[in-house]
């Protein structure tokens, strides 16, 4: 019986109840807006840096990646490249020959990170392929070509065509300088990763190096996220003296923003209901207000307060849970939407966003494993904002009460 | 305190004062009331003599400052708020002058909720309820919202609610004052029939002459203290003669 009468009461004043209904449809509209915008920055900030930059793994010389020393080259490279290659999980696996050093032009210079690559395996491994933006791909017949970022090139007042010369340090210590002309302007979803990577052929830097045919990376991309944990595992254990790092931990600001952004979004949505919350409580308290006299005749006839409460915290959730259905089929409805479109944030400026390594189409998706916890925090909300009028209802005296 | 035998009601020196610390106003004042099973009496006098806090007291909706009033022998002054509520539940029917239904239960609903709150099983508070309904004549009424009744018809459900815990006694606060003659008059033959076949007591409080002169005892209170209390037994049963 109180159950029927919390969801008549509700309905007693219509125009109000569906105002309040539909403020929780649109705050939660909200909330899954910003979870669905994040968990699509998170995912494609993920995909970026596993297909494009880091790859799901990383080997290297476990001394290489202290002072990136080219002296410390894989040993063993090939056969451990080989072996990683005939694993059933991987789908690619390539190499890298690594270098720091100094990029040179007429009009000044820049540190600069020199990857050695092999061009066919790379255009997948990182997608340098799809980055070029400008000029041509890796010719076999241009020796000193190379591949700079855009970002680069802008500072550099550098262009497809233009000439550079590299310095470095080679195996022996010695300091070597190499002239090449730029083959390609590429542009990835990074800028400051575009600022600091240029991309020669490994044959090319390894004869700079005097590294003969080895390299210092081994690049590895999975078929399934999922076993990224495994793999470094199962290679750790493979290869002992081998340094073996996934995605995560070669980018762990990435790592810690998909796990803070959750935080985030729960504590932006936690900030929209409690901004609810308080027309929830004047809506009840309206309602409590209005039905004083009734209240007291409840109490009166030996309604007893645990009852009196019942009605009041069931009175609220039925007027916040019936906003939550309208809410999230509109939430889903737009993230749906959007996931297949995509939305395009290159109004807040393409630059801005990609000096964060985002790009600007995102891709928001439904947080259906979230959709737990949003339930929960409507339901707190619920819960919170029945108090202060519950409280106002349990203090009522029958005699004052039927007085009104 | 002992109280009498075999009295529903028995109000010994009870007194209630506002503004104790100032201006002291006794709305009742040094009062001994003693109602039997079975009465029909009606408690009147002018406006702000004290009948309401007389009768609120009795029905345990609120405490003497003076005094004790036993109820079938228990002590209500004595009891906690959350006893009281439970006290009132299965004690005391109570009718009010603004018909005081929840508007968004039928008749039906209004008239189970007190059983529910006892907690009969269905089987009984049908039963109860198509005993009562037959008995007020509000059958075809069940399913029908308070805004849809009239007046009257909405003080008859609220006899029936009142009488549906099967309490020892009725407290009416102006049962008639919102009603017309006749829904007034239909109203008092039920309550009338009702004490009668089923001796449950009723004390209304009230300024109208129809339920005084239907009243086997009257009560007279004026400024807080019983002025009179006198037996009404000839108009009574003349009325129910000429209602056979």
């Amino acid at each position: 019986m109180i159950l029927i009468m919390a969801w008549r009461n509700i309905w007693r004043n219509k125009m109000r109840s569906i105002v309040i209904m539909l403020s929780v449809a649109v705050g939660l509209f909200a909330g899954i807006a910003v979870l669905a915008l994040y968990e699509g920055m998170m995912k494609s900030r993920v995909r970026n840096v596993i297909d494009a930059e880091a790859g799901h793994l990383q080997l290297h010389n476990s001394r290489f990646k202290k002072d990136y020393e080219p002296k410390y080259i894989f040993l063993n490279g090939h056969d451990v490249l080989k072996q990683i290659r005939s694993l059933p999980q991987v789908k690619l696996a390539t190499a890298r020959t690594i270098s720091s050093g100094m990029l040179s032009t007429a009009t000044g210079s820049a540190g600069v990170q020199i990857n050695g690559v092999i061009p066919e395996e790379e255009y997948e491994a990182s997608q340098l392929k799809k980055k070029i933006v400008e000029g041509k791909l890796f010719d076999p017949a241009r020796k000193n070509s190379i591949k700079i970022g855009k970002k680069l090139a802008r500072k550099m007042k550098l262009k497809a065509g233009s000439k550079l010369v590299l310095t470095f340090t080679d195996t022996s210590g010695s300091i070597v300088s190499a002239a090449y002309r730029v083959g390609a302007v590429y542009q990835s979803e990074n800028t400051p990763l575009d600022e600091r990577n240029v991309y020669v052929t490994m044959q090319n830097l390894n004869e700079l190096l005097l590294s003969g045919n080895s390299f210092h990376e081994i690049v590895v991309l999975l078929k399934r996220d999922e076993d990224v944990q495994l793999m470094q595992e199962q290679l750790k254990h493979q290869f002992p003296s081998v340094q073996v790092e996934s995605w995560k931990d070669i980018s762990p600001e990435t790592d810690f923003m998909v796990k803070t952004v959750d935080q985030y979004s729960y504590i932006i949505m936690v900030i929209i209901m409690l901004a609810l919350a308080f027309g929830i409580i004047n809506t009840m308290l309206m309602a409590i207000l209005e039905r004083t006299r009734e209240i007291g005749m409840m109490l009166a006839l030996g309604t007893n307060r645990i009852r009196i409460f019942t009605l009041v915290l069931m009175e609220t959730i039925f007027l916040t849970l019936a906003g939550t259905p309208i809410g999230l089929l509109v939430g889903w409805l737009a993230a749906g939407y959007f996931n297949r479109h995509g939305l395009d944030l290159s109004g807040m400026g393409k630059e801005m966003m990609s000096n964060f390594g985002f790009g600007t189409m995102i891709y928001p998706e439904f947080p259906v494993e979230k959709l737990g916890a949003v339930i929960l925090i409507v339901t707190g909300t619920a819960l919170l904002s029945c108090l202060f009028p519950a409280i106002k209802a349990l203090k009522l005296q029958p005699v004052e009460a039927l007085r009104r | 305190m002992n109280c009498m035998k075999n009295a529903v009601i028995d109000a010994h020196n009870v007194s209630k004062v506002y503004n104790p610390e100032t201006i002291p106003v006794y709305a009742v004042n040094n009062v001994h009331l003693h109602l039997e099973r079975g009465e029909f009496t009606a408690l009147v006098g002018p406006s702000g003599s004290g009948k309401t806090t007389l009768l609120n007291m009795i029905g345990g909706l609120d405490k003497p400052d003076e005094g004790n009033i036993f109820i079938n022998g228990i002590d209500i002054t004595k009891l906690s708020a959350s006893q009281l509520i439970d006290f009132r539940l299965h004690n005391i029917g109570f009718v009010f002058q603004s018909f005081n239904l929840i508007p968004v239960l039928t008749a039906k609903e209004n008239t189970e909720f007190i059983m529910l709150l006892q907690r009969l099983s269905k089987s009984e508070r049908n039963a109860r309820v198509k005993q009562l309904f037959h008995e007020i004549g509000m059958e075809d009424k069940l399913n029908s919202r308070p805004s849809q009744l009239s007046g009257g018809q909405q003080q008859r459900i609220a006899v029936a609610r009142a009488l549906a815990s099967k309490p020892q006694f009725v407290l009416a606060d102006e049962p008639t004052a919102n009603l017309d003659s006749k829904s007034a008059s239909n109203l008092l033959d039920i309550m009338a029939m009702l004490n009668k076949e089923e001796q449950i007591t009723f004390l209304f409080s009230t300024h109208d002459q129809r339920v005084i002169d239907r009243a086997r005892r009257v009560i007279t209170l004026v400024d807080g203290k019983i002025e009179s209390d006198t037996a009404h037994v000839d108009t009574n049963i003349a009325h129910e003669q000429s209602v056979q």
